[in-house]
């Protein structure tokens, strides 16, 4: 709508400002016209004797007249109409008059204008619509008048408005409908995608919005929406996840939980009671754990862990851990080798990154059997810090190997809940980094971890 | 020592009130934000226990609300949610530690204890540290149970000073997790239990006078028997 308006005011002003060109264009015209005739006329008056003078004098004004184009009207009418007029300077003699209508009321005009020798001026007749273009010439005591009227100039100008008006109108209407319809056509769109989108509820995630193959700025729109319905799915799709497989693990702890306490107050003797009680509580700590590690992998997968970064000391943390498990694992009578270079620093979030590690540690140690050999190695190359852990134990089923990374996956035989290596990928991914998994030819398994090296390093 | 405890859930304050009665606090309650603030700045209390989960407005709300007011009375936070963002804003709304729910009581009283000691003058740090008939020389890192002179790595040495330094007190593998080696991790296996036997093995290598005990369900405690 205001473009529209805009748009019509632009194009009048431009109309306006060519109509008084080609208005000034004739005036100068016409003007250049009275100049010179007056010059041919004072000539002629100074070389005819004075009896041929009227005859003569009528005569050129015919002739010039017929130089003026556009002379006659529609109704035939002369429109160009010329008049001279020659005074006596002293007034002597009656003034030499050519011209149409009563030369009084020109002479009247002329006076009361004030017309002076010089540039053309206009003078206006009582009784007529159209002005005069006068010039006035002074020779020998006579002073010449030749006026023109602006009848043939104002008529081409009347129609060039005219025409001009019918044009603006025209575009203002086509520029209105062109813009209606086409802020029509994209609210129409709007309108279609905000009511598609407002039932698309939870019910029903399937459904998305059509994509046509142009790429105008509704299309993006609507694929725009379409990514955005898309995470939501797969949000919506993990929690269902992750409700139904936490309600499935809380079962049997709980259950465990329920019996052992139950039993407890059977019991008389106050030793066996605390036991049974204390069993109850370490129940209730390892089912935490698997909470804490659901929602945490819930997060990580959703993309929503939230990271306290700092620069840590990758080869610090891994040494520290190793030596934390080092009897424990030597209780399994497994034989850990260390291999890390020095000051490989990462941008991670500590509490995070010192899980992650410890549950690398806990799946080796929990999946080997006794007597095996881990090998524990950080390299850092190219602006990635690699962590590799090695052993030569069974290595995973090869059923196994492609779904390593995702939940509950474990081996047959294998104790634990089947979160740890999901954990590690979720914790490593969340910071840029990468896991694989590998079979060893030789049997056993690799674990490499790859993490982006930091940029800072604190002094 | 008078303590404040801001709690809505009800279980959790009979609890709480009855342990720390035992642990030799006097404690007050308050169920609501509101009645917490109104206790609070009477100024009587010398440590405050909040819940950040309230009915009527946030805990940290409390906090800031009673730190404006100009208490300056340790402050220890309990909460349920478990995100760094949260500990970080308890942390400097002007809450002086936080705990996750659920949480050993063990634990709580040791965070406990420290924050209030942290408001008496600090005491000289000692050199040498006793516990039954065990004698710690910290500077030199040498232990002696009676007159014998225990070979102990440096770590179970660490591992050693902890469980006296927390002489009859009962402190959970968390603890030691955190104090000892310096870690927030919830190992799945029995890393720290390993830990305890290897010890145990060089201190109390007969076992008719055990230092070491374990406490089913809750931890480790270093006392004659």
């Amino acid at each position: 709508m205001w473009t529209t308006l805009a748009f019509a005011l632009a194009t009048a002003g431009a109309f306006l400002i060519v109509y008084f060109l080609v208005a000034q264009g004739i005036r100068e015209r016409s003007d250049t016209w009275l100049t010179g005739e007056t010059q041919v006329l004072a000539q002629v008056l100074a070389d005819t004797p004075r009896d041929h003078l009227y005859q003569r004098m009528r005569e050129i004004a015919e002739l010039a007249t017929h130089e003026v184009p556009d002379d006659r009207s529609a109704r035939g009418e002369r429109l160009n109409s010329v008049f001279f007029l020659a005074t006596d300077s002293a007034n002597q003699e009656a003034p030499l008059w050519v011209g149409s209508g009563p030369k009084e009321a020109f002479i009247a005009a002329i006076q009361e204008a004030k017309v002076v020798p010089g540039a053309p001026r206009s003078i206006r007749l009582e009784g007529l619509r159209q002005t005069f273009r006068v010039v006035v010439r002074e020779q020998k005591g006579t002073t010449l008048y030749l006026g023109l009227s602006d009848g043939g100039a104002s008529r081409v100008l009347q129609r060039l408005a005219r025409r001009f008006f019918v044009v603006w109108v025209g575009m203002f209407l086509l520029g209105f409908v062109i813009s209606y319809w086409s802020a029509r056509g994209t609210l129409t769109r709007v309108e279609r995608i905000t009511e598609t989108v407002a039932r698309i509820g939870t019910e029903d995630l399937e459904e998305r919005l059509p994509e046509p193959a142009n790429s105008d700025e509704i299309s993006r729109l609507a694929s725009t929406f379409n990514r955005m319905l898309d995470r939501i799915q797969t949000s919506v799709n993990q929690l269902r996840t992750v409700t139904g497989s936490v309600a499935h693990d809380l079962k049997s702890p709980v259950t465990s939980i329920r019996g052992t306490l139950e039993s407890a107050l059977c019991e008389t003797e106050t030793e066996r009671w605390r036991e049974s009680v204390g069993e109850a509580i370490e129940h209730l700590d390892r089912l935490l754990l698997l909470l804490n590690t659901t929602l945490d992998l819930a997060e990580a997968e959703a993309g929503a862990l939230q990271l306290d970064r700092a620069p840590v000391d990758l080869s610090v943390a891994v040494a520290q851990l190793v030596d934390l498990y080092q009897p424990a694992m030597s209780d399994r009578e497994h034989k850990v080798t260390l291999d890390l270079e020095e000051h490989v620093f990462v941008d991670a979030d500590s509490g995070l990154l010192y899980r992650m590690i410890s549950n690398l540690l806990e799946n080796e140690m929990t999946h080997l059997p006794t007597g095996c050999l881990i090998a524990v190695r950080l390299r850092s190359q190219d602006g990635s810090a690699e962590l590799v852990v090695e052993d030569d134990g069974p290595g995973f089923p090869p059923e196994i190997l492609p779904h390593a990374f995702e939940r509950f996956v474990k081996g047959k035989h294998s104790p634990g809940h089947g979160l740890g290596l999901a954990f590690v990928n979720a914790v490593v991914q969340a910071h840029g980094g990468a896991v694989n998994l590998f079979a060893r030819s030789e049997g056993g398994a690799v674990i490499t971890v790859s993490l982006p090296v930091s940029v800072l390093q604190p002094s | 020592m008078r303590l404040l405890l801001v709690e809505d859930d009800v279980s959790i304050q009979q609890f709480l009130k009855r342990a720390l009665f035992e642990a030799g606090y006097r404690v007050d309650t308050a169920g609501t934000a509101q009645a917490g603030e109104a206790l609070a700045l009477e100024g009587i209390h010398d440590g405050f226990i909040v819940d950040l989960g309230l009915p009527d407005f946030d805990g940290l709300e409390l906090i800031a609300r009673c730190r404006a007011q100009g208490s300056s009375a340790p402050v220890l936070i309990l909460s349920a949610r478990r995100s760094v963002d949260e500990r970080v804003r308890g942390l400097e709304q002007g809450g002086d530690d936080y705990l996750t729910k659920p949480f050993a009581l063990a634990e709580l009283l040791a965070r406990l204890r420290n924050l209030l000691r942290r408001s008496a003058p600090p005491p000289h740090e000692p050199t040498r540290l006793q516990a039954a008939d065990l004698h710690l020389d910290l500077v030199r890192r040498e232990v002696r149970r009676g007159d014998h002179l225990l070979q102990l790595t440096p770590q179970e040495f660490s591992l050693l000073e902890y469980l006296c330094r927390n002489e009859g007190r009962v402190v959970t593998r968390t603890m030691i997790l955190d104090h000892v080696w310096r870690m927030r991790i919830d190992p799945a296996t029995n890393v720290v239990d390993v830990h305890i036997y290897r010890l145990r093995n060089k201190v109390d290598p007969d076992t008719s006078r055990p230092l070491i005990h374990t406490i089913r369900g809750v931890g480790y405690v270093l006392k004659t028997a």
